[in-house]
């Protein structure tokens, strides 16, 4: 009997047990899936478009007393995004005279001319972000004796042929296509590509810092597409020498350095970052910074 | 013997009272001394305080140091709070000698102050005090109940 009892609860056990569903460790090795951002948060600025029509140049073409002032596009989609700023008038002045990247020309008479401000935004992860500024412009003046302008705006979708006899190109020496601009959208071949460090998120870009010794000193890397800030993908410490820092490679986050010993007098140390953008994810960029430490001290 | 004897104790009697004055002098020179350094000492830790307190705007801005807008207030109230320490020895109450300190903070560098004349090379705060310290012991002898002393501080980062 003794012998048997064991056996019976043991034999009772078993038929009363349930299938366990045990984890799977391999399942829990991976590394959980990105966050999506939320397209709630995405501000989308109004009035934008796709690109479909890239800007190539500024052409002048003359005919007898007539001249023309227009610009030639390229049928090209390269992913970005445009939207228009600002329509101005023959001699009207405009809050984005200057910061297009191909300038606004002029008429004979010092006159600057009409067109169209279109800006040019790409898409990352955190929204749009406006990377340039393209003046499209669109005017003529025709000769009577003395340059007289026409003062007229065309910005209709009439695709009206150009005059057919001197052709200037102002930019680019890609060769003039039909011009026809009408309502497309515009964007720069290639931004020109900058990169930086600044002591704060949103502050100037710095060569050489002076910073206290112990104070915990932010360094925010970032990267300028034709002077615009963009965003930046990922940011690595190259060369420094701090005591104490948070990490050598981020993202959004700034990278965070203290000094606690002294150098020589005299002695700068530099900061040297690898950065890579939103905008152009395969350049590398180069970002140095000199900094000097200092200390209160008395003086006799 | 009874002479010499004499002779030794007239001495003695006659000066006594020059060695006593000789010893209260120099104890409270040695007073005045100690708290001259102390209130020195309260200066330099509030200039050097006031030093450490930049202007952070600047700083990202340009990137150089600049003394924050209140780096001479910052300085008179730390001076103020370092002499707590001094106050018994002291003429008159810690707060009024903060208030009538002359501090100055010098933001920008190169500067030139006009009151000494130097010139700094880099922001500086500069602190002179005059500190009226209570002198009994010359009190005793005749001399001014309280002795004014002045210290000067200038701190920079360097």
């Amino acid at each position: 009997m003794k012998t048997r009892t064991p056996l019976l609860l043991t034999t009772i056990l078993l038929m009363s047990s349930v299938p366990g569903y045990a984890r799977e460790p391999r399942e829990d090795q991976g590394f959980p899936p990105p966050p999506v951002p939320d397209p709630v948060a995405f501000v989308v600025p109004a009035g934008l478009y796709y690109v479909t029509d890239t800007y190539v140049a500024d052409v002048v073409a003359t005919s007898d007393a007539t001249t023309v002032y227009s610009t030639t596009t390229v049928h090209q989609s390269t992913g970005t995004y445009a939207r228009v700023i600002d329509t101005v008038d023959t001699g009207a002045s405009s809050a984005f005279d200057g910061m297009a990247f191909n300038g606004r020309g002029a008429l004979t008479n010092g006159q600057a001319l009409a067109g169209t401000y279109y800006e040019n935004f790409v898409l990352t992860a955190g929204g749009y972000v406006p990377v340039s500024i393209v003046f499209f412009q669109d005017d003529s003046e025709t000769k009577r004796g003395q340059s007289v302008p026409s003062s007229t705006v065309a910005p209709k979708a009439s695709s009206s042929s150009p005059p057919a006899v001197t052709v200037t190109q102002r930019r680019d020496e890609v060769p003039p296509s039909p011009s026809t601009r009408g309502q497309v959208p515009a964007e720069p071949a290639r931004p020109t590509m900058r990169a930086g460090i600044s002591l704060a998120p949103d502050g100037p870009t710095l060569a050489s810092a002076e910073v206290l010794r112990g104070r915990l000193v932010q360094f925010w890397p970032r990267v300028f597409a034709n002077d615009v800030a963009v965003p930046i993908r990922s940011w690595r410490l190259l060369s420094a020498e701090p005591d104490r820092l948070s990490a050598i490679s981020g993202s959004a986050q700034p990278f965070v350095a203290q000094w606690i010993r002294m150098p020589s007098p005299g002695v700068s140390w530099s900061l040297r970052f690898e950065i890579f953008s939103e905008v152009a994810p395969t350049e590398r960029l180069e970002a140095v910074i000199s900094v000097t430490v200092r200390s209160p001290a008395l003086v006799d | 013997m009874n002479d010499d004897g004499g002779t030794a104790a007239l001495t003695t009697i006659v000066m006594l009272p020059l060695l006593l004055v000789v010893l209260v002098g120099v104890l409270e020179m040695g007073a005045l001394r100690a708290v001259a350094y102390r209130a020195g000492a309260a200066a330099d830790l509030a200039t050097i305080v006031a030093v450490g307190d930049q202007d952070q705007f600047e700083l990202a801005q340009s990137g150089r140091l600049r003394l924050a807008a209140d780096a001479a207030d910052v300085a008179r109230d730390y001076f103020a709070r370092n002499l707590l320490a001094t106050a018994p020895a002291l003429g008159a109450s810690v707060s009024a000698i903060a208030a009538s300190a002359e501090i100055a903070s010098f933001p920008i560098a190169p500067s030139l102050d006009p009151r000494t004349g130097a010139r700094y090379d880099r922001p500086t705060v500069r602190l002179i005090a005059s500190i009226p310290v209570r002198t009994p012991g010359f009190a005793a002898l005749l001399m001014p109940a309280t002795t004014t002393v002045t210290i000067r501080s200038v701190s920079s980062p360097r």
